[in-house]
């Protein structure tokens, strides 16, 4: 049965797009599907949404972008990940999974 | 990404990039859900949805891009920025002897500059801090050369009769002793009348100003202190007012205090008693400077004055009363100081600039080849200017700083040091004038020095022939030699007056040390004493003057004890006008007016003064009973009024008292200087000196050297009354140095700027010439090997050079002559115009200078053509 999907927790997408980036480069489109794809529909992610985060990281200087060739042959904008972008990532994701398991505790998870 | 391409990226370029990913995306996105399955239109529908926002993603994705390009170019100009510094910095460290030169004389002449100029603001230009200090006057009594104070009756009549003046006043310098009832100290005051302080629109901080009541003969006796006074003295207290101040043993009441910043008159000063003249029974002594306050035009105060100054004297056409500006007054003769020291330093800073930009010139067209090639490789015109004119800022930027730093030194150092030489030292301060005129010298400097990338950029634009060139004297360097010919002749036309000035300043000097005092100044040392004349009636004064001279006759090494109410070389404190019998003053003429020393008995022999005619003092001279009044004058008093006969029996009316009884000319002595050294012999009357007078110069002629002398000499004072200080203590030797001090300080100040003025230009032609031989290494090679004469080429050479200085120190000559007759009244026994002083300097100049381009030149005549022809 379908399920209503998940209101976002905020500051979370930053965190799912510098995770999708996290193995190589890509495109807003790759990370738009992955996060879709991983997500299945559960959370509510519209995709201006990630490119917003995308330009917002880039300015930030945790992401690089440049253009390339995409597998269709398109020119395609392809996000890099730089170490302060990884930085960034391993503490939100470390800081996430206490919260979670925080609140797993609180609600008597085994 | 290449580093300048977000240069082209305009706004508009950030747009279309963003346009470009999001429509990519929802282009894939349609693809990927009609290949499932989709119509077209369904498919675009679900792509926008999933997508949420289009425009509002836009936008924020452009924000965002754009934010980001700003700040990356702010930080890349930055970047470029610390980048030129870096590569200016580093260059400059690669010739440190250049940039040493440049900055520290660049940075002193800022900083001398400004610090002369801070003192000059202070003393010149600031107005005076009274109350409309224009209206305010000094007046005086002109007798040219001279210009003497008033006597009371002179006051008394001008206070009478004026109506020009809103108010005058007067004021005269005292010493009291101020006694608090546990000790005792002497301090500087001023006896002043009621009015002084409200013509000069000075209020007391606290209490009140004097009263009219004050100011009258028998009227109660007040007081107004300093400010200091009454923080060290009274305890800050306010119920200090009202109370007694015992000055010189008499209770003054205390009735103000003055503000904490005060005018020149009352600094220094630390109290005010309000004087009460009695009705003078003669015309002198003249003490009082008169001050007013002009009611209506200067010119309309000034005739007034004189008519009153002809019917007080029943002149019918001499003009005796004058008034001048009191600021001017104030200033005195500092202005021929301060802006000869200010034409020095100027002139020194513009050498320094001149030599720093000749310097960097040959630094650029040493170089040529070097930004020929970074020209080669890619650097943009402008970056090869940004690169150079990064140099040039360093460069001021270090001699601002060296300049600011000694600015303030000076400044301070003018403050503790300068009062001798400005009037309001304690005035100079750096404020906005002065900053103003460091960002001036700053700019200037930096234009100076701005030649340099302006002239570079004409050649850099010929890089392929200054690369092909390599080294060929090429006709891209012409003007450049041009310019720097050009700057050296300015250096050597500047520099040659300020030498020619030094010089006349050290001749003056010398020849004011050297001159005769006219008695022997070795081993006599002395004192003022001062006694409180309310403890000391005549009856108690006598006894006291004849138990000191037994006492200090009694120290040991002392051979002679004497008293004078004035000291050698500065010290006369007395003028006096008088009548002769043998040739009266007619009506409508002013009594001649000399220097008028009060002498005890030993003076003549303590000083060992000769005498040529009559005889000395003696015993019978201080007998009540004498029907005349005897003086002893100098030769030159003799040869002015008698120059035909004797003057010994001759009588005069002394103040031009008719009534009074005669006074006789008994002997006649030679010479001393009393009014100053640089001054003319023009007479001096010596008479006995009171006995029963309160204050006296203690003289004391030792054995030996005077300064073992000076400790009992204090004691033996000290002991017969404790609250009866010597002060003043001084031999003649420091009288003489303390007259020396300020002409010896300013013709050393220019003499050292003159120095450095010469060492500069000198290492501007130095550099100008080797540069020369350098660029001509191959012609003059080509004319050895082709039989030219080395002597020829040598003669060729320094000639090449010596133009240049010839055409500089004629122009500066001409300078000369102009700047040491604005100077004339500083000289002392040298002519303006000195013939002499002129050709040595251009004789100096033109053999340092020769000597400076023979070097260049012997290299270039004992070049051997073959290796030089090689080389390239």
């Amino acid at each position: 049965m379908k399920r209503q999907p998940l209101p976002l927790v905020q500051g979370t997408v930053d965190m799912f797009v510098l995770y999708a980036l996290a193995p190589g480069p890509m495109h807003g489109y790759g990370v738009a599907t992955l996060v879709r794809g991983r997500t299945d529909g559960q959370l509510t992610i519209e995709d201006g949404a990630l490119y917003q985060a995308l330009h917002r990281l880039e300015r930030q200087g945790l992401i690089e972008a440049e253009w390339g060739p995409s597998e269709n042959n398109r020119r395609a904008r392809y996000y890099t990940v730089t170490p302060a972008g990884r930085r960034r990532l391993r503490q939100e994701v470390s800081n996430w999974r206490r919260y979670a398991r925080a609140v797993g505790a609180l609600l008597g998870d085994t | 990404m290449p580093r300048f391409s977000f240069l082209r990226r305009g706004r508009h370029r950030v747009g279309s990039d963003v346009d470009e990913e999001l429509h990519a995306h929802l282009d894939r996105r349609t693809e990927e859900l009609v290949a499932s399955g989709m119509s077209p239109e369904e498919a675009r529908t679900e792509a926008l949805r999933q997508f949420g926002d289009l425009e509002a993603a836009r936008a924020y994705c452009r924000q965002q891009d754009n934010e980001k390009d700003a700040a990356m170019q702010r930080r890349l100009m930055l970047e470029d920025f610390a980048q030129d510094l870096r590569i200016g910095l580093r260059g400059l460290l690669r010739a440190p002897m250049t940039t040493l030169v440049v900055v520290t004389t660049v940075g002193l002449g800022i900083g001398a500059t400004t610090t002369i100029f801070a003192a000059v603001n202070a003393a010149l230009l600031r107005p005076l801090p009274y109350a409309n200090p224009a209206r305010l006057v000094r007046i005086y009594t002109d007798t040219p050369p001279n210009r003497f104070p008033f006597s009371v009756a002179d006051y008394l009549a001008l206070e009478a009769q004026q109506t020009t003046f809103e108010r005058v006043a007067a004021y005269e310098s005292t010493q009291m002793t101020y006694s608090d009832g546990v000790t005792a100290e002497r301090l500087q005051g001023r006896r002043v009348t009621w009015t002084y302080f409200d013509t000069l629109g000075v209020r007391p901080a606290i209490g009140r100003d004097f009263t009219i009541a004050e100011g009258m003969n028998g009227g109660p006796k007040a007081v107004i202190v300093s400010h200091r006074f009454w923080q060290s003295r009274l305890g800050g207290r306010l119920d200090a007012i009202g109370e007694p101040i015992r000055l010189d043993a008499v209770a003054y009441t205390l009735v103000g205090v003055l503000p904490d910043s005060v005018g020149p008159l009352e600094r220094q000063r630390e109290f005010f008693i309000a004087a009460q003249f009695e009705t003078p029974r003669r015309h002198g002594p003249f003490f009082l400077a008169p001050i007013g306050r002009l009611k209506t035009s200067a010119s309309a105060a000034a005739d007034e004055l004189h008519a009153i100054s002809h019917r007080l004297f029943y002149r019918n056409n001499a003009a005796t009363w004058s008034q001048i500006d009191l600021q001017t007054w104030i200033v005195g003769d500092s202005t021929s100081i301060a802006a000869l020291a200010i034409a020095a330093v100027v002139l020194v800073w513009l050498i320094a600039s001149l030599n720093a930009s000749n310097l960097l010139v040959a630094r650029v067209t040493n170089r040529r080849r070097e930004l020929a090639v970074r020209v080669a490789l890619g650097a943009t015109h402008g970056r090869i200017v940004r690169y150079l004119f990064s140099e040039s800022v360093l460069l001021a930027f270090g001699a601002t700083t060296l300049g600011v730093l000694i600015a303030y030194a000076g400044v301070s150092g003018l403050r503790s040091f300068g009062a001798d030489y400005f009037p309001r030292a304690a005035e100079v301060s750096i404020d906005g004038s002065v900053l103003g005129l460091v960002l001036g010298l700053t700019l200037g400097s930096a234009l100076i020095f701005g030649l340099i990338p302006a002239l570079t950029s004409a050649t850099s634009q010929n890089v392929e022939m200054a690369l092909r060139s390599s080294g060929r004297s090429s006709t891209g360097t012409r003007g450049v030699r041009r310019l720097r010919r050009a700057l050296v002749g300015a250096q050597f036309a500047i520099v040659t007056p300020v030498l020619v000035v030094g010089g006349l300043l050290l001749t003056s000097l010398s020849a004011l040390s050297r001159v005769n005092l006219g008695f022997d100044g070795h081993n006599v040392v002395g004192g003022a004493v001062l006694l409180p004349a309310s403890q000391y009636p005549p009856a108690r004064a006598i006894p006291y003057w004849d138990e000191l001279q037994r006492r200090v006759a009694a120290i040991p090494g002392v051979t002679a004890v004497a008293f004078a109410d004035g000291r050698p070389p500065n010290g006369s404190q007395n003028f006096n006008d008088f009548d002769l019998e043998a040739s009266p003053t007619p009506p409508g003429r002013a009594h001649p007016v000399v220097p008028w020393i009060s002498v005890s008995i030993d003076y003549f022999k303590l000083l060992g003064l000769t005498l040529l005619e009559g005889r000395l003092f003696d015993d019978r001279d201080w007998r009540d009973d004498t029907a005349e009044n005897p003086v002893v004058v100098d030769r030159a008093w003799a040869r002015r009024f008698f120059p035909g006969g004797s003057a010994v029996g001759q009588r005069l009316h002394s103040g031009g008292c008719a009534q009074c009884a005669w006074t006789v000319v008994v002997g006649v002595v030679n010479e001393v200087k009393y009014a100053g050294l640089d001054k003319p012999d023009e007479g001096t009357v010596y008479e006995p000196l009171n006995r029963e007078s309160n204050a006296k110069y203690l003289l004391v002629r030792t054995v030996a050297s005077p300064s073992a002398v000076i400790a009992p000499l204090r004691d033996t004072v000290r002991g017969l009354d404790a609250d009866v200080p010597l002060s003043e203590v001084a031999t003649i030797a420091d009288l003489v140095d303390e007259a020396l001090a300020r002409p010896k300080s300013l013709s050393i100040l220019v003499a050292a700027l003159a120095a450095v003025g010469l060492l500069l230009s000198v290492i501007g032609i130095y550099g100008v010439m080797a540069y020369y031989v350098q660029q001509h290494a191959k012609d003059i090679s080509i004319r050895i090997a082709l039989g030219g004469s080395r002597g020829d080429l040598f003669r060729r050479v320094v000639g090449h050079g010596m133009i240049v200085v010839a055409i500089g120190v004629g122009v500066g000559l001409l300078m000369s002559y102009w700047a040491a007759r604005a100077m004339a009244g500083l000289l002392f026994g040298v002519r303006a115009t000195d013939a002499v002083m002129f050709s040595s300097v251009a004789g100096l100049l033109a053999a340092v200078a020769l000597t400076a381009c023979a070097l260049p030149a012997r290299r270039a005549s004992a070049m051997s053509p073959a290796s030089v022809l090689r080389d390239d």
